[in-house]
């Protein structure tokens, strides 16, 4: 899997299962009202949690608990970890069959899709103080005004760039959209990027690198519980994306995982992507190259520098055999001494604003880049059907990358595909 | 005809790109599972390691309980080769020898689910198996491939084969129908059988969507379950995949090289009935 775009692709597998659940889910009043968040014991708790966890999350969260085994004696957290590629699938099918955990890690985007099947325990008001927390990240969670779960952590999206490059051309991180198709030109013509900057236009990243660029220029994908794709700020983003590739400034014949090493060796000058890279590229690229790269935010286009929000929350299963414990387990999680040694066991990002101020973060200056990013950021709407909307998406970026529609026509046609898939709700 | 010397290079020629295009990946599989993460990841790639390690195994052995997500694969794979092996040559046997009101329509449903995806079977096989409390059960993830229709047909293709004689005769020596199939329809079958082995061994072995979303537990891990894990955060980590890749590849080469003389005589005599 290419590394810039790792949670989309593992997410891209759900489609089908979804459709089976949603079919599933049928015989339910659809047009349901707000739920209502019951509270939660806040005394003492005891017994066994079961817990979902992704990946390396997964591996590492299994001893990370013990802490909190031992501030609650009598508490017994069993981790279990899936792999990303089959967690949709398996969370999925497991609420078809009524055999959930008690609480399971979801990507940020699935919250819509899985509190829709009504499997989902509302975030109980008396335990989690929902301003603690990023917007954007809060905002994964929550569906028409009920949340469902709490952020776990985020990740967000800035410039890299190559600093020698940059240098070698006399250039500085760019402000506006205007110096960052100077910056784009700089580095390929003086700064020795024979490629110019790497714009992602395949399947799997493309998006989140154009939502961005929407709501910076003011747009919004979704309004009044519709998407709307076909307005002038979407076909200014659509223009700027396209006129990169336009003026040859980013190249359109990558070839599939070619990509980071193109940037190691300088082929491209920069792209944008999340907290990850810096460590694939401090291991990939080796000691010497860690000098060579830098991060900045993203340049500002006519409204904003909104970024794209992403992460992790964690979720209660209403069936959860021990909810009292599964809520205050999820609470010990996004306290800000939690959160900042999470960061440290997997550099996953806090999605708890004050934990930013812990020592363990203050400390690197690349990593405040993101946390200045991070609040301005955003996420995908947590409709039901946004994954399908997604991959339209990436198809008509293709098409616009590589020269055969207008900016205009892709806004239409994105459009017209959203509405017949709807949003599910 | 005799081959000319010119048509005996052509031959192997062509021989030889085959063999390198089907064992090329293999080998770098195997070459890259010993050097350092690093290495894998150049560009241009590296064939013959420069660096010569074991660090990727140590790591995999760490991070994911390999011992025991292999010891399931081969208990699982196992006993779904025996029982598929038992039931459908039995259901083969019937369908083939015996007559019994309705068989056309029991054999055209066993048809039409060739036809069907199992990605489709997938949810309503998972809510049965939850509903029946097998869930994170080995019995759960064995269930529903204990008899497969590919596995049916296939045997009752080779059954209708045998002739007719050696039953009537079984018969008139007083045997019944168990001690018939038993006895003399399965001896028979022995090349069937062993392609039947081993398509069910393969499959088992490889399959990954059924027991990841059936085992809830890292106790109850396949071995493509477990290694799927390691597909994390910062990226995928191609070292231990290559490595992983290697402890599952491995045991199927093994049987390849055993069962190798069954297997071509398999294919030889179904293939083509």
């Amino acid at each position: 899997m290419n590394t810039i775009t790792r949670r989309a692709g593992a997410r891209a597998t759900g489609g089908l299962l979804a459709l089976a659940i949603l079919a599933a889910g049928c015989g339910r009043d659809a047009a349901q009202a707000p739920e209502q968040a019951q509270n939660v014991t806040t005394g003492k708790v005891t017994g066994e949690v079961t817990v979902w966890a992704m990946g390396e999350e997964g591996k590492a969260l299994g001893t990370f608990v013990k802490d909190f085994e031992s501030a609650n004696p009598g508490v017994k957290v069993n981790v279990t970890a899936i792999g990303w590629d089959v967690a949709h699938d398996k969370i999925t099918a497991a609420i078809a069959g009524g055999a959930t955990p008690d609480v399971s890690m979801i990507g940020s985007t699935w919250s819509g899709e899985l509190a829709k099947t009504g499997a989902l325990d509302p975030t109980p008001g008396n335990l989690v103080d929902k301003a603690a927390f990023f917007p954007g990240a809060w905002q994964t969670v929550e569906l028409s005004g009920t949340a469902y779960g709490v952020p776990w952590y985020v990740e967000t999206r800035v410039l890299y760039y190559r600093t020698d490059q940059a240098k070698k051309a006399g250039v500085q991180p760019p402000k506006t959209w205007q110096e960052f198709t100077e910056f784009a030109r700089a580095l390929k013509e003086k700064g020795g990027a024979k490629d110019g900057f790497q714009q992602s236009y395949t399947l799997g990243a493309s998006w989140q690198e154009v939502l961005p660029l929407i709501w910076q220029a003011g747009g919004e994908i979704v309004k009044d519980g519709t998407y709307t794709f076909d307005t002038p700020e979407a076909v200014t983003a659509l223009k700027q994306y396209e006129s990169l590739f336009k003026q040859k400034l980013a190249p359109t014949n990558t070839a599939e995982g070619a990509f980071p090493q193109t940037f190691i060796k300088g082929e491209v000058g920069g792209f944008f992507s999340g907290p990850w890279m810096v460590g694939v590229l401090n291991n990939d690229g080796g000691p010497e190259f860690k000098d060579k790269f830098d991060v900045a935010p993203y340049p500002k286009g006519p409204v904003s520098g909104t970024s794209f929000i992403g992460g992790s929350a964690m979720a209660v299963f209403k069936k959860a055999k021990n909810r009292d414990a599964a809520w205050q387990f999820l609470q010990w999680l996004s306290e800000p001494k939690v959160q900042a040694k999470w960061y440290t066991t997997v550099k996953a990002l806090p999605a708890v604003q004050v934990a930013w101020q812990e020592p363990e973060l203050t400390a690197d200056k690349q990593l405040a880049v993101f946390g200045e990013q991070l609040k301005d950021a955003k996420t995908p709407p947590p409709f039901p059907t946004w994954e399908q909307v997604a991959r339209v998406l990436e198809g008509e970026l293709e098409k616009l990358a590589r020269g055969t529609q207008t900016p205009e026509q892709t806004a239409k046609s994105i459009q017209s595909q959203a509405d017949t898939i709807g949003t599910g709700l | 005809m005799r081959r000319t010397r010119r048509q005996h290079a052509i031959i192997y020629l062509g021989l030889t790109v085959g063999l390198v295009l089907v064992v090329g990946p293999f080998l770098w599989t195997a070459l890259s599972s010993v050097k350092p993460e690093r290495e894998i990841r150049r560009d241009p790639p590296t064939f013959w390691p420069e660096t010569w390690t074991l660090d990727n195994f140590v790591e995999l052995f760490e991070r994911v309980s390999i011992g025991t997500a292999f010891a399931n694969s081969v208990i699982i794979a196992l006993v779904l080769v025996v029982t598929n092996l038992l039931f459908c040559s039995m259901v083969g046997y019937a369908f083939a020898k015996l007559d019994f009101r309705g068989k056309n329509l029991a054999f055209g449903l066993v048809l039409v689910q060739l036809a069907i995806p199992a990605i489709v079977l997938m949810v309503p096989q998972f809510v049965l198996i939850a509903k029946l409390g097998m869930v994170n059960t080995f019995i759960g993830i064995i269930l529903p491939t204990v008899v497969t229709p590919l596995g049916v047909f296939m045997m009752r293709q080779f059954i209708s084969d045998l002739p007719d004689e050696l039953i009537d005769a079984a018969r008139v020596d007083g045997a019944r129908e168990f001690r018939i199939y038993f006895r003399i329809i399965l001896p028979l079958c022995g090349p069937a059988l062993a392609t039947l082995g081993l398509i069910t061994f393969l499959s088992s072995w490889n399959n990954f969507l059924w027991p990841a979303v059936v085992a809830q537990s890292e106790n109850m891990y396949t071995l493509p379950v477990a290694l799927n894990i390691l597909n994390g955060n910062e990226g995928t980590h191609y070292n231990l995949l290559v490595a992983g890749s290697v402890v599952v590849i491995a045991p199927i080469l093994l049987l390849f090289v055993f069962l190798q003389r069954f297997f071509i005589q398999g294919i030889a005599t179904t293939g083509l009935k």
